[in-house]
């Protein structure tokens, strides 16, 4: 909605929405239009009323520093102990060798490995399928809203209420199992979670589950901004649907799949809810990936220290990341 | 005009300055800094204590806690207890800094080696219970309590944790109704377990049923097999004292790997976890054999065993009859019926407790006295730590008392004279490369040698 909008429904001048000061420009009445008789006091009165910006923010200055940047330095700090973990014990300063440590460890790159596969394959299968779902409610099919909920409703569900659910349904003597018994599709059971080579496709299956309504969404609100006559320019130039999906929607929802990438790796990195609660990051560490393996490091074998220098690797690797795929979507939105 | 604001902005500089170094210094009290050495004298345990206390454990259930708080009771009626069970994966995550805090638990469990709960770890946060224990017990008190129960929760000569009771495995347990259906022995021999797996699952019937993707169990059957084939060498590995990589030690991974090649272990085992998997799937029937150790004794009670089967979803449950048996011969060598355990859990008093003198009081009645662990004993749930003191079988309402009291008996005599232990002498990290080790063979991802030389990689960096 546009500002200037926004600002006349809620029956204010736009001007205050931004916040900016009302100096009327040389030639023109310092009245805003349809408000005669309070142009001269306005700017006045607005001066004494703009309240100074620091006590709006100061508590969340305060929640901020105090809170988030307090606890990465502090993690940062722990990085360098060795240490149980117990407020009450006294940790030992071993510098970056928990870093050294890190860089020799198998499981540490072997899970660094699995969030680049699953971030890969998450988020293409997520994107195919919430791009194509959108298209389809935008094509006014009967009980689509039925269809958006049904595709949504995974979003709000908690992993850990769906976990037992998941490890009943792929388990050796599981409903996946047995359907594809009935079917006559035997051969294709398996122990599916006892394997290192199926237990990956099934935590990428349960997120994909989760996560695609909220693609599905966030696509579906790009595609209801684009004009209706950009479309319909395409059709009377001969554009099919497919045509049209590809040459005009699809470039027109780059923001949104720009954004969606962003999100999806540093989800990836920070996964650890579906791995954790359905495969324990096993068997043979084939789900690990960094949060399970910090957890792991961290409560099981009390390598606080350890954990903590997963932990600062991980925030690294996700700014990093983070950062460099905004700029390389900022020069692809230039170009 | 420009010099107020110059001011005014100095000072809420300043303020903001004031505000985020309060909030720093805040965070840096919560985070350190208090050094509770746990010096503090205990107070002697006496009938004159009084007020409320909270206890946090893992262990026992609700059910059984709240018998052990009534009879508590009947002696100490001033003094209510209050039991927060807290389950087992967590506890070591909410307990740090609970315990660093007087409104956190006044008593709290505690386990020895690589368990959760270590009293390695919560060492600093407990008062040394000696003093309480000399009370109780006069000056032989080490003579009077089970080894297991005082040498795992000491630290560096402090005494953490009381030991409640300890809990022994190395045996299986069978649903006797299932093995009674088909006319099936419990099995004695690699051999004879095979035919009984075969037969039940020719039926339609599960066998034996393991949770391999929770290694603490599999460290269990891996300790039991290497106990089969040389009595006592686990512990010494796990010691140092003798090498993972002993030819013993590659029969005995072979032996484990057999179990799962031999579809003794069912299918999609190292999927499952212990708890709740396999639990569920034995005391819903749906399997016939599990390996579990002495705490499963419980469920031989009649109340316990149907609350557990409906806790394992069975809607309208008849009571299994569940029966110990000792772990098969599998390496024929004859050499069965070990078994091996630790405290289950120890009973610390926080060293931040706003009353101690009640704390001390519930702990050291529930570990040094008569009473105490009589009633710990007809729980079922813990061997107890008080020497000579045995479950009175006439008064406990067994499922079957016919099929099982004799064999429960035995199987809790057998455990009492237990001298291995089962996680005391494994560290934490040994306890995680034991996952690598057991789920790489029974995956067949690593060979027995290549799985033992990587634990034994992982043992030589603790020294």
């Amino acid at each position: 909605m546009p500002r200037s909008e926004a600002a006349s429904r809620l029956g204010v001048p736009s001007a205050e929405l931004t916040g900016t000061a009302s100096t009327p420009a040389p030639g023109r009445s310092a009245s805003p239009a349809g408000r005669p008789g309070q142009g001269a006091e306005r700017p006045r009165r607005r001066g004494h009323r703009t309240p100074p910006g620091l006590p709006w923010i100061l508590p969340a200055v305060v929640l901020v520093v105090g809170l988030v940047y307090f606890s990465i330095g502090y993690t940062g700090y722990v990085s360098t102990l060795s240490w149980n973990g117990f407020i009450l014990s006294a940790p030992k300063h071993v510098g970056g060798a928990n870093y050294s440590k890190m860089v020799g460890d198998g499981v540490f790159w072997m899970a660094l490995w699995h969030t680049a596969v699953f971030y890969v394959v998450t988020f293409t299968v997520q994107t195919l399928l919430g791009f194509t779902f959108a298209a389809l409610m935008h094509s006014r099919i009967r009980l689509g809203v039925v269809y958006k909920v049904v595709v949504f409703i995974p979003v709000v569900l908690a992993p850990a209420t769906m976990a037992p659910v998941f490890r009943q349904i792929f388990d050796a003597s599981g409903q996946l199992n047995w359907l594809l018994s009935h079917l006559g599709l035997g051969s294709l059971t398996q122990p599916w979670l006892a394997q290192s080579s199926t237990a990956m496709p099934v935590v990428m299956v349960i997120t994909v589950w989760q996560w695609t309504g909220l693609t599905f969404i966030l696509f579906y609100a790009a595609m209801s901004q684009i004009e209706p006559e950009i479309l319909e320019a395409a059709r009377i130039d001969g554009a099919g649907n497919l045509r049209a999906l590809r040459s005009i929607v699809w470039p027109m929802c780059r923001g949104t799949t720009a954004a969606l990438a962003v999100l999806g790796l540093i989800g990836a990195l920070k996964t650890f809810d579906v791995p954790y609660l359905v495969t324990k990051g096993g068997p043979n560490h084939a789900t690990e990936f960094l949060g399970t393996y910090i957890y792991q490091t961290m409560v099981q074998q009390k390598h606080f220290g350890y954990a903590a220098s997963i932990s600062v690797a991980l925030l690294v690797l996700a700014l990093a990341g983070g950062v460099v795929m905004s700029v390389r979507n900022r020069r692809a939105g230039r170009s | 005009m420009r010099t107020s604001t110059v001011t005014s902005r100095r000072g809420r500089m300043a303020s903001v300055a004031a505000l985020a170094t309060t909030a720093l210094l805040a965070l840096g009290a919560c985070s350190g800094g208090s050094n509770a050495s746990g010096s503090t004298a205990a107070a002697t345990p006496g009938a004159g204590a009084s007020g409320s206390i909270t206890w946090w454990g893992w262990t026992p259930d609700a059910t059984n806690a709240t018998k052990l708080i009534a009879q508590f009771n009947k002696q100490y009626p001033d003094v209510k207890v209050t039991f927060v069970s807290k389950p087992i994966d967590s506890y070591d995550s909410v307990l740090g800094p609970a315990i660093t805090s007087k409104d956190g638990p006044d008593v709290f469990n505690v386990a020895p080696g690589s368990a959760n709960g270590g009293a390695q770890t919560f060492a600093a946060g407990a008062i040394d219970l000696t003093p309480a224990v000399q009370s109780a017990l006069g000056s032989g008190w080490k003579d009077k309590l089970a080894p297991a129960g005082v040498d795992g929760l000491t630290v560096d000569g402090k005494l953490v944790g009381l030991s409640a009771g300890a809990v022994y495995s190395g045996g299986l347990w069978i649903n006797q109704k299932i093995f009674d259906k088909y006319g099936l022995k419990a099995p004695t021999t690699l051999d004879e377990w095979k035919t009984v797996c075969q037969k039940l699952q020719s039926n339609g019937q599960g066998c034996f049923v393991q949770g391999a993707g929770q290694w603490a169990f599999d460290m269990d059957t891996f300790e039991a097999i290497s106990d089969n084939v040389e009595p006592g060498l686990y512990v010494k590995a796990s010691k140092g004292e003798a090498k993972w990589t002993d030819p013993k030690f590659v029969t005995a991974m072979g032996l484990w790997k057999q179990l799962f090649d031999d579809k003794i272990m069912q299918d999609g085992a190292i999927g499952l976890q212990q708890y709740p998997d396999a639990n569920n799937a034995f005391m819903s029937g749906k399997y016939a054999m599990v390996m579990m150790g002495t705490w499963y004794t419980q469920y031989a009670v009649k109340d316990s065993m149907v609350a557990a089967m409906q806790a394992a979803g069975v809607g309208t449950p008849d009571p299994i009859v569940m029966t110990p048996i000792p772990f098969p011969d599998l390496a024929g060598t004859g050499h069965t019926g070990s078994m091996f355990g630790d405290a289950d859990y120890g009973l610390a008093v926080s060293a931040k407790s706003g009353n101690k003198a009640a704390a001390t009081a519930f702990a050291t009645w529930l570990t040094t006295s008569q009473e105490g662990q009589q009633a710990v004993a007809n729980t079922l749930n813990d061997i107890p730590a008080l020497k000579g003191v045995t479950p009175k079988w006439d008064t406990i309402d067994l499922v079957d008392p016919a099929a099982q009291k004799d064999a429960l008996q035995k199987y809790t005599e057998a455990a009492g004279q237990a001298t291995e232990s089962r996680f005391a002498t494994v560290t934490a990290d040994v306890n995680t490369a034991f996952r690598d080790a057991l789920i790489g063979v029974a995956s067949g991802k690593s060979t027995p040698d290549q799985a033992l030389q990587a634990l034994q990689k992982v043992q030589d960096a603790q020294k």
